[in-house]
């Protein structure tokens, strides 16, 4: 067995290195840059529809002057917190209630009606009246946000809950488990993997919708700064705010990869 | 090897009497496990043999306390274990190897190995990890203990698995098709593995497979059920010596009795095949 824990240590170097280097490493900045090239040479010679985009010359002058401003940070920390506040309360409130339908047969006949009827309306359906029920516009962004993770966190529990495999609750009640240990040995870790998937599709919906929110009821964050770039007739700025959303969900979903590997260890080797 | 090597009472003896099992007795009313009787000596290494579908299974969930029966009574060292009256619980004085495993896929080895131990609170956590050391060591299972149970072979899960099961120095260890589905060289490993065990802790087992020569090579006693509804057809005892390897499988009394053996149940497979035609028809 040291050997194997060898390998997996060698590999990950050998494979980094090559990961840098390697041909499919090489044959994306190729086609990146022949893809920024051609956008250039499309809106030089103003062909149809691609000429009325910013060059990406333009869109780097006007990056350079959006990375030296407050206000373009501003935006980014003001999405992040809608986001994370969002998200996490969605997990908080949601990965209790997903076990909670999941494990008891009662509660799911009485609690999951409920949400079958909540769970097809899109989230930023809900933007209007969330406007009207809470105090102030962020509260109801965040709980537009909210909503967006929400479901899928629980939905995606519950699965996972019930398809738990009755040979390791058994195995856990003859080795001696009491009801406790049962939920947080066996229920809890066997729906790890599902709580992760939930968090992973959340993260994108929660993008999704707190970008279209912003730009319906808010006065800052990377949607509003995408939206009235457009009303301000500023379109370089339009591209910056779509690549800084961009740039953000992935940093996200990075997050929430080094996340899931924390939590379940033991999907990640093999 | 501790409490029950040391001769206080011989512990692991079960009784199973006039037992029967009939599933969904309201709906569709399959009968299972119909009036069977079994007596199993304390240090017994009992097998059962079966054609599928007869009602093995059924028998070892209800020792284990995973389900009733419908009549009839199971004893373990003159307790009532379960009666038509009497639901039983599982416990750690009988523990389950099962037929697709059931090692716990997010816990390493040893926390697999010492879970016993931890939940029922017998033990500090670093005198199970201790103890399990020591026993995996024993079993030749060194060298695992941080890795997953998907990051060992199958033949090493089912090792671990049945280590699992003695860190409880169980009465019973019930083994519901444990080797199923492996190839023929890691049968062997793992035949050799279980036979040591045994010869070292002398415990019941109560085995379950379709594999006569697993039956034969493994067990002293071989029973042989009918097609479902489970009866005992047949008592084969095996009295090859102990400590076996290898070598038994060559014997004479090995090549009779397995020729007895596929005889029986040659019977009952032919019964069960009819038997399936005729609810086709
Ligand atoms: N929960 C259940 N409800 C209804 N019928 C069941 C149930 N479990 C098992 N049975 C039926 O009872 C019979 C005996 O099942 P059992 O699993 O005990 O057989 P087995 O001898 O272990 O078979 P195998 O060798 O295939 O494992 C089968 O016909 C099966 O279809
Ligand atoms: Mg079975």
């Amino acid at each position: 067995m040291a050997t194997a824990t060898a390998t997996i240590q060698g590999v990950n170097w050998i494979r980094l290195r090559k990961k840098v280097l390697s041909r499919t490493t090489c044959r994306g900045i190729v086609s990146l840059v022949g893809f920024v090239v051609l956008w250039e040479i499309c809106v030089r010679l103003n062909v149809p529809i691609i000429g009325n985009v910013p060059a990406p010359s333009s869109v780097l002058d006007a990056l350079g002057k959006q990375l030296v401003s407050p206000a373009y940070w501003l935006s980014w920390r003001d999405s992040m917190i809608r986001i994370l506040t969002g998200f996490v309360a969605a997990q908080i409130v949601g990965i209790p209630i997903g076990l909670m339908l999941g494990v008891n047969r009662m509660a799911r006949d009485t609690i999951y009606p409920i949400f079958e009827i909540m769970r097809p309306i899109p989230p930023l359906a809900w933007v209007p009246a969330s406007v009207i029920f809470w105090p102030t516009p962020e509260l109801s962004m965040i709980f537009v946000t909210f909503l967006g993770a929400f479901f899928t966190v629980v939905l995606n529990i519950v699965g996972g809950a019930k398809s738990i495999d009755i040979r390791y609750i058994r195995a856990a009640h003859s080795l001696g488990s009491t009801r406790r240990d049962i939920f947080w040995r066996i229920m809890l870790p066997a729906t790890m993997p599902s709580i992760v998937v939930g968090m992973t599709v959340g993260m994108g919906v929660t993008w999704a919708v707190v970008v279209a929110a912003e730009m319906i009821a808010s006065q800052s964050g990377l949607g509003y700064l995408t939206w009235r770039s457009y009303v301000a007739g500023e379109y370089p700025v339009i591209i910056i705010g779509m690549l800084s959303i961009g740039v953000a969900g992935y940093l996200s979903s990075a997050g929430i990869r080094v996340l899931a590997g924390r939590l379940t260890p033991w999907l990640k080797v093999r | 090897m501790n409490a029950s090597a040391s001769g206080m009472s011989p512990r692991g003896s079960i009784s199973i009497r006039e037992v029967t099992k009939i599933y969904d007795p309201d709906g569709a009313k399959v009968l299972a496990v119909d009036n069977c009787s079994m007596e199993i000596e304390a240090g017994e290494f009992c097998v059962l043999v079966g054609p599928s579908g007869c009602g093995k299974t059924t028998l070892l969930n209800a020792i284990a306390g995973f389900h009733g029966i419908t009549t009839g009574e199971i004893w373990l060292d003159g307790e009532l274990l379960c009666s038509g009256a009497r639901t039983p619980s599982p416990g750690a004085d009988r523990i389950v190897v099962f037929q697709n495993g059931a090692l716990f896929p997010w816990f390493t080895v040893l926390e697999n190995v010492t879970f016993g131990p931890v939940v029922q609170g017998g033990m500090s956590k670093a005198e199970a990890h201790d103890r399990a050391r020591t026993m995996l060591g024993q079993m030749g299972l060194m060298g695992i203990e941080n890795n997953y149970p998907s990051e060992i072979s199958s033949g090493m899960r089912r090792r671990v698995e049945i280590a699992r099961a003695m860190m409880n120095d169980p009465r019973v260890l019930l083994l519901d098709e444990p080797f199923r589905a492996m190839d023929a060289l890691t049968k062997t490993v793992v035949h050799q593995f279980l036979l040591d065990v045994y010869d070292k802790s002398r415990k019941t087992v109560f085995f379950i497979t379709h594999d006569l020569e697993e039956a034969i090579f493994l067990g002293s006693k071989v029973y042989i059920m009918t097609t479902r509804p489970a009866r005992i057809k047949k008592v084969l005892d095996v009295d090859i010596p102990r400590p076996r390897d290898f070598r038994a499988l060559s014997s004479a009394t090995y090549l009779r009795l397995k020729q007895e053996c596929i005889e029986a149940v040659h019977e009952e497979a032919l019964k069960a095949f009819k038997a399936g035609e005729r609810e086709m028809a």
